[in-house]
């Protein structure tokens, strides 16, 4: 069974001027223990996905949705809000681009940690929590977690707060981790070190994971398969290494063309060259989408 | 030390410093303003020698600094000198006249907190609803005339057109309420008359707002912007990912947060109260300390006018004492920076 499937997701938003059209019918699908990448220019509608699958935009009434997403076989649109809410940080997590700016600046670390824990554990304590804290930030290697655990985020650094992250990340064990963009606003040696980070753990804990980035070096390091998205629709997927060396869709090539050595830090914005561009999805070989998805 | 006991040495220094400040000012000030103390005081038919003698006591031919440091001398050992108006210690008025405006100010500064805070948590929680919409209605009117204006309307409507509230006073002259601590809401209670504390409160109630609603007013709108600010901060996103619970996310995510510069706001109206307070208490006759502090600068009582506008701007300084915790309080950052300096 799969940990995520999504199957001809729309999405409109509706407004003053009537509804925009969002997404236009994606489909992809994350397996068990699989790291998968969504990437695309700003505004393709990346972040709005990764909302959807956390139940986010659901209650939002300016929303329009249809389509299918099933988390561990279990139809989202057929849960209710609270069931969908049973499922946030527990059975799913999500990091940030910003770690110290998505951490409540009033609170230490400890107390944060505690809530995150209590999603799984509404009976655990203070000391409790602290125990299992400790664990986990040894765990991304914080050399001392007790001392973290009582500081606020504007002591600790960039890199700490998003070691801090990951470890809540995965304090639950969930099975899928949603990362929009992890720690683009770190630098670039501290951003590569806590991915790494990221990875071990997430191999280590068995998680999927939908990795949202704008950089291509970066996904092919860290992801197994790769969704191109461009404005609303999957242009092309496939596996990491065939996808980079063999690009089908145009829009993917234009992308990989125009980033050298593939290892800049962003995703340009690419003039629409043909009508090419919004072609329906290409696909490698043995990744049937949307027909052949387990 | 721990980092707030710092914070209030700190501050308290330099409290004092302005403290300081302000004394030499209106002592130089006070002694600016034309006119002969010691003539005002005896009046048109005192003789010259009555006046020469007053002037002698009253240290007044001497140089500016060594009447200054007469001054200071005596503030040392708590003594502000004689008011030729009352003819009593300006300590003895003030501590009869204070307690009045004190109580007036403080009851205001609850009603900013407890209505301004609510209001601007409640449009926010509600933005785009006619609930936010009629708070904001209501408070840009509260915010667009000056607290005496208030003090006129809101007597005309709620005490002259529909008597409503007392017109004027702090409590019904059937009443005598021995003073204990110079509040009448406290001392009604102290002397067990429910009664008498009914009638007080039903007396301060009017002017109270009239002097809070520029302030409630300012409170709430400051609360719905930071508030509304916060709710797009990522630490909002990343807690509603985690499917903290809503409530949870609105007191400790949302309202904590966006209440740290509120709170400076806040803080500053406050004290400014005890500057408006003035006006209101000339509106609705309140006996508090505008009334003596007008007389005293007419007839240029230098150690009246002195003596008021010290405590005048030591209860500001205080109340900015109080708010600078209370920030720390909240806020951690600056709690934890005073590690460093
Ligand atoms: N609540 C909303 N109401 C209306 N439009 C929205 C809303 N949220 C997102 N959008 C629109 O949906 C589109 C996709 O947004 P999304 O945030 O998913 O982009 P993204 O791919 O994550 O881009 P970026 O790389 O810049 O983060 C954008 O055009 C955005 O303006
Ligand atoms: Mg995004």
């Amino acid at each position: 069974m799969n940990t995520l499937r999504i199957r001809d997701l729309t999405l409109g938003f509706k407004g003053w001027s009537g509804t925009v059209e969002v997404l236009h019918g994606i489909s992809l699908h994350i397996g068990r223990g699989e790291r998968v990448a969504l990437v695309g220019e700003s505004g393709s509608g990346k972040s709005v996905t990764a909302r959807i699958v956390l139940g986010l935009l659901q209650s939002l009434r300016s929303t329009r949705l249809s389509g299918l997403v099933e988390f561990e076989g279990r139809d989202l649109s057929k849960l209710s809000e609270r069931e969908r809410h049973a499922l946030r940080g527990t059975k799913m997590s999500m990091i940030f681009q910003d770690p110290t700016s998505s951490l409540n600046p009033v609170y230490p670390i400890l107390t944060q940690f505690h809530e995150v824990l209590r999603r799984a554990d509404p009976a655990i304590n203070l000391t409790g929590a602290r125990a299992r804290a400790e664990k986990a930030l040894a765990d991304v290697s914080i050399t001392d977690p007790s001392r973290a655990l009582d500081s606020y985020p504007f002591q600790l650094s960039g890199g700490m707060n998003q070691r801090v992250m990951i470890a809540m990340a995965l304090a639950n064990d969930p099975s899928l981790l949603i990362a929009d963009e992890p720690g683009t606003a770190l630098d670039v040696t501290v951003q590569a070190q806590t991915l790494r980070l990221m990875r071990e753990q997430v191999e280590r804990h068995g998680t999927s994971v939908l990795f949202i980035s704008h950089n291509l070096g970066v996904v092919r390091e860290f992801a197994d398969r790769v969704y191109v998205i461009y404005k609303g629709r999957i242009a092309e997927q496939g596996p990491t290494a065939a996808l980079f060396e063999d690009p089908r869709h145009p829009y993917t090539r234009a992308l990989l063309d125009a980033v050298p050595r593939i290892t800049g830090d962003g995703i340009p914005e690419i003039e629409d060259a043909s009508d090419a561009y919004f072609a329906p999805t290409e696909v490698h070989e043995g990744y049937g989408e949307p027909e052949g998805a387990a | 030390m721990p980092p707030v006991l710092r914070l209030l040495a700190k501050r308290l220094g330099t409290s004092l410093i302005v403290l300081i400040g302000v004394s030499l000012l209106i002592f130089a000030i006070a002694r600016v303003i034309p006119g002969d103390p010691a003539r005002i005081a005896l009046g048109p038919n005192a003789t010259a020698e009555a006046i020469a003698a007053l002037r002698e006591r009253l240290h007044l031919d001497d140089p500016f600094v060594l009447q200054y440091g007469y001054f200071l001398a005596d503030l040392a050992r708590g003594d502000l000198g004689i008011s030729l108006y009352t003819n009593r210690p300006v300590t003895r008025d003030i501590a009869d006249y204070l307690p009045a405006t004190l109580e007036l100010v403080i009851v205001s500064g609850i009603m900013m907190v407890a209505l301004g805070l609510p209001l601007g948590v409640l449009s926010a929680r509600y933005r785009g609803s006619w609930i936010d919409h009629v708070v904001r209605m209501v408070t840009l009117l509260g915010v667009s005339a000056p607290s005496f204006v208030w003090a006129v309307i809101l007597m005309l409507v709620f005490a002259f057109y529909l008597p409503l509230f007392p017109i004027a006073g702090r409590i019904s002259d059937s009443y005598t309420i021995s003073s204990v601590t110079g509040f009448l809401l406290v001392d009604t209670l102290i002397a067990g008359d429910v009664k008498a504390f009914g009638n007080a409160a039903w007396h301060i109630v009017l002017p109270a707002f009239a002097l809070a609603l520029s302030g409630i007013a300012q409170a709430a709108r400051l609360t719905r912007s930071n508030m509304v600010e916060t709710y797009e901060r990522p630490y909002i996103e990343m807690a509603k990912s985690y499917g903290f619970p809503e409530k949870r996310i609105a007191w400790r995510y949302a309202f904590k947060p966006s209440l740290i510069p509120s709170m400076t706001i806040i803080g500053l109206d406050f004290a400014a109260m005890l500057g408006n307070a003035f006006l209101v208490e000339a509106v609705f006759a309140w006996p508090g300390l505008s009334r003596y502090g007008v007389a005293v600068i007419l007839r240029k009582d230098l150690n009246a006018i002195v003596g008021t506008v010290l405590i005048i701007s030591a209860m500001f300084l205080i109340v900015n004492v109080i708010v600078d915790l209370l920030i720390a309080f909240i806020n951690p950052r600056i709690r934890y920076s005073q590690r460093a300096s």
